[in-house]
C-alpha cells in the first residue's frame, strides 16, 4: 500500500518535471506570434474592468432576500414504527432506526453549541450568514448521553446544500468528538433523502421542504422526541436567490418580486434550468411561476415549454454549471451558490 | 489542465485525511472485489469453454447477457436487497464497502467469464488433442488449459481491475458516498463536480488514472519476467 503511494508520487513527480519543462520552452517556441497580442491590447483599452472582476463566472445573484424566497431547514427523526412497506407494499416490521442516536443527534443540533456554529458559519470565509436560526426554533438542552456500540452509527440523510456549503462538516466533527458518535452523511435532493427514509435507511433526516416534510409526517414516518411537541423541528433559514446572466436579458434584477421576476423570465421564454428532481429547490421553484403555466414538479407539466424551460434532473451545482454555460436563469439556494462561486464554478 | 496538476500533486503532498480514506477505500473495494470475480469468474469460464454438458448454451448467453447489466441497475437491485426494508437487511449490507464489493463482484464475474470462455474455446481443441496424445488425466487436463491461458488471465484480472476502479453507478447507490466511509475516488469526483469545484475533480481523475498506470505497468513488468 505505502509501497503503491510512493511510485504514484515519484510518477507525478516526474510528471510535473515534464510539465514545468515545456512550460519554460513555450515562450521561446512562439517568438513569432508575440505581435498578436501587443495589437490587441492597443486597440481595445482594457473594457473588461468596468464588469464586475470578482469572479469568471456569466451568472450572478439578480434577486435576495424576498420574503417569498425564504428557505427553512427542519430536522425529522425517523419513527422506528413506521408503516415500511417494501418493494412489494408488504409491511415489514423489524427495521432498524437507531433513535437514540438520532434523539441524540437533534439535542445538539437545537442546543447551544450548534446554534454557535451555525450563526457565525461562513461569516469568515463569505462575509455574510449562509445560514440564520429561526427565533421560533425549538431549544434543547437535554443531556446528550455518550454513543454506545448499538447506538454509536448515525445515518443522516440530507439535502445537499448543508453538506456541499461545508455546513455539516464543521459541525458533525464537533458532536462526534464530543459525544463518541460517528454520523454517516448520505446527501441527495430533498425527495430522494425523505425516499431513503422511507426505505429504512435513515435514522433522521435534515431537509428543506414544507410539503413534503409534511407528507412524510402524515404518513407516520416520523416520530415526537421526547422533550419536543411536534415531528418537524424548524430551526434555521436561509434564502433561495434568483440567479441569472449578468446582463440579465429578462430585467429580472428591477422586478419588484420574485414572482414579478418569474413571469418575465417566462413572457421572454429566456432559458430557465430547473433542478428537476424533486429537491427543496425544485419545489420551491414549481410554486414562484404563474399559476396560468401549470408547472409542477412532474416533468408533463413542463412539455410544452421545453425552448426554455430546462428539467434537468440533477443537483445543484451540476445545474448551476449548466446555467453558467448557457447563460441561463436558475433558482438556487444561496449557501450553494457562494459555494459553487467560491470554488471557481467555471470550468477553466 | 495545469493546475488541476499541480493541484493533484499538492494534494498528494499535503497528506490530507480525507484524501488517504479516499485513496485507501478505493484500493480496498477494487482490489477484494477484482479478486473475488477473478475467482469465481474465471474457474467458470473455462468450464464453460472445455466441458460438454445440457444447458452450456443457455449459460453462456446468460452469461453475455449479463456482461451488458447497466451498473446503475445493478446498483438499484442491490440498494432495494440491503436496504432497511429490503429482504436482505439483516446483511447490514447498504453503505457499506462489503456492500459495494458485492455490487462490483455480480456486475465483474460475468465479464470476466466471459472473457475466459472466448479466449479459451479458440484453444481449447488444440489442448484437447494434445492432452489426448500425452494421455493426460482430467485433472491434468484442466491444468494445462490453465497454464495455455495464464496471460489471458492476467489481461482480464487487468481488465476486471479497471472497471471496479472506474465503475460510478452502482457504487455511488449502494455505497452512498459517505465521507470517511465509502467514499471512492470516482464519488468524490461526482462530489466535488457537483460542488463547482471542477479542478479539484480534475485532480482526483488524474490520481485514478496514475493508479491504474501504476497496477498496469507493474502487471506489465510480472508478465514479462518469466519470458
Amino acid at each position: 500500500m505505502k509501497k503503491t503511494l510512493l511510485i504514484l508520487l515519484a510518477l507525478l513527480m516526474l510528471m510535473n518535471v515534464f510539465g514545468c519543462a515545456s512550460r519554460e520552452a513555450e515562450p521561446a517556441a512562439e517568438p513569432t506570434p508575440t505581435q498578436a497580442p501587443a495589437v490587441e491590447a492597443t486597440a481595445e483599452p482594457a473594457p473588461a474592468e468596468a464588469t464586475e472582476p470578482e469572479d469568471a463566472l456569466n451568472i450572478a445573484i439578480l434577486l435576495e432576500q424576498d420574503d417569498a424566497m425564504i428557505n427553512n431547514y427542519s430536522l425529522l427523526a425517523v419513527n422506528e414504527a413506521a408503516p415500511f412497506v417494501d418493494a412489494d407494499g408488504n409491511a415489514v416490521s423489524d427495521v432498524a432506526i437507531n433513535t437514540v442516536g438520532a434523539k441524540a443527534l437533534v439535542d445538539w443540533m437545537l442546543g447551544d453549541e450548534a446554534a454557535n456554529l451555525i450563526a457565525n458559519f461562513g461569516v469568515e470565509a463569505y462575509g455574510e450568514n449562509l445560514f440564520y436560526l429561526r427565533e421560533d426554533r425549538p431549544v434543547s438542552s437535554a443531556e446528550i448521553p455518550q454513543a454506545t456500540g448499538e447506538t454509536g452509527t448515525i445515518r443522516l440523510s440530507t439535502t445537499t446544500s448543508v453538506n456541499d456549503s461545508g455546513l455539516l462538516g464543521s459541525l458533525l466533527p464537533v458532536f462526534e468528538q464530543e459525544y463518541g458518535y460517528t454520523v454517516e452523511v448520505a446527501s441527495a435532493g430533498t425527495g430522494k433523502a425523505i425516499a431513503a427514509a422511507k426505505m429504512g435507511n435513515a435514522d433522521l433526516i435534515l431537509v428543506h421542504s414544507k410539503t413534503q416534510e409534511e407528507d412524510f409526517v402524515a404518513g407516520g414516518f416520523a416520530k415526537v422526541l421526547e422533550g419536543y411537541d411536534a415531528e418537524r423541528l424548524t430551526f434555521m433559514y436561509n434564502y433561495f436567490v434568483l440567479v441569472g446572466p449578468k446582463d440579465d436579458p429578462a430585467g429580472c434584477a428591477g422586478a419588484g418580486s420574485v414572482k414579478d421576476a418569474f413571469r418575465l423570465i417566462a413572457d421572454g421564454k429566456y432559458r430557465f434550468i430547473s433542478r428537476g428532481d424533486l429537491s427543496g429547490t425544485h419545489t420551491k421553484e414549481v410554486s414562484l411561476w404563474p399559476a396560468g403555466l401549470g408547472i409542477t414538479t412532474e416533468a408533463d407539466s413542463v412539455k410544452n415549454y421545453t425552448d426554455w424551460y430546462t428539467y434537468s434532473n440533477a443537483g445543484m451545482g451540476v445545474c448551476l454549471t449548466m446555467a453558467n454555460e448557457m447563460n441561463a436563469y436558475i433558482l438556487s439556494d444561496k449557501a450553494t451558490f457562494l459555494t459553487f462561486r467560491a470554488n471557481g464554478g467555471a470550468i477553466w | 489542465m495545469r493546475t488541476a496538476l499541480q493541484l493533484a500533486i499538492d494534494l498528494l503532498l499535503s497528506g490530507s485525511a480525507e484524501l488517504k480514506d479516499i485513496v485507501s477505500v478505493t484500493l480496498r473495494m477494487t482490489l477484494t472485489s477484482s479478486v473475488a470475480a477473478l475467482l469465481l469468474g474465471a474457474p467458470l469460464g473455462v468450464l464453460y469453454a472445455s466441458a460438454r454438458f445440457p444447458g452450456r448454451k443457455a449459460l453462456i448467453v446468460i452469461n453475455r447477457t449479463l456482461m451488458g447489466l447497466p451498473p446503475v441497475v445493478c446498483g438499484l437491485i442491490c440498494y432495494m436487497l440491503f436496504s432497511g426494508v429490503g429482504p436482505l437487511r439483516h446483511l447490514k449490507l447498504l453503505f457499506t464497502v462489503e456492500g459495494m464489493i458485492v455490487a462490483q463482484v455480480i456486475l465483474l464475474t460475468p465479464i470476466v467469464t466471459g472473457s475466459m470462455e472466448t479466449y479459451l474455446s479458440g484453444v481449447v481443441g488444440p489442448i484437447r488433442e494434445t492432452a489426448r496424445g500425452l494421455r493426460l488425466s482430467r485433472g491434468r487436463t484442466f491444468l494445462l488449459t490453465l497454464n495455455e491461458s495464464k496471460y489471458q488471465v492476467v489481461s482480464t484480472y487487468l481488465f476486471a481491475f479497471g472497471r471496479a476502479m472506474a465503475e460510478v453507478g452502482a457504487v455511488a447507490m449502494v455505497g452512498g458516498a459517505i465521507a470517511y466511509k465509502t467514499n471512492v475516488m470516482t464519488t468524490a469526483i461526482m462530489m466535488y463536480t457537483n460542488r463547482g469545484d471542477f479542478t479539484l475533480g480534475l485532480a482526483l481523475g488524474i490520481l485514478l488514472l496514475a493508479i491504474s498506470l501504476v497496477v498496469n505497468v507493474l502487471a506489465h513488468l510480472l508478465q514479462r519476467s518469466p519470458a
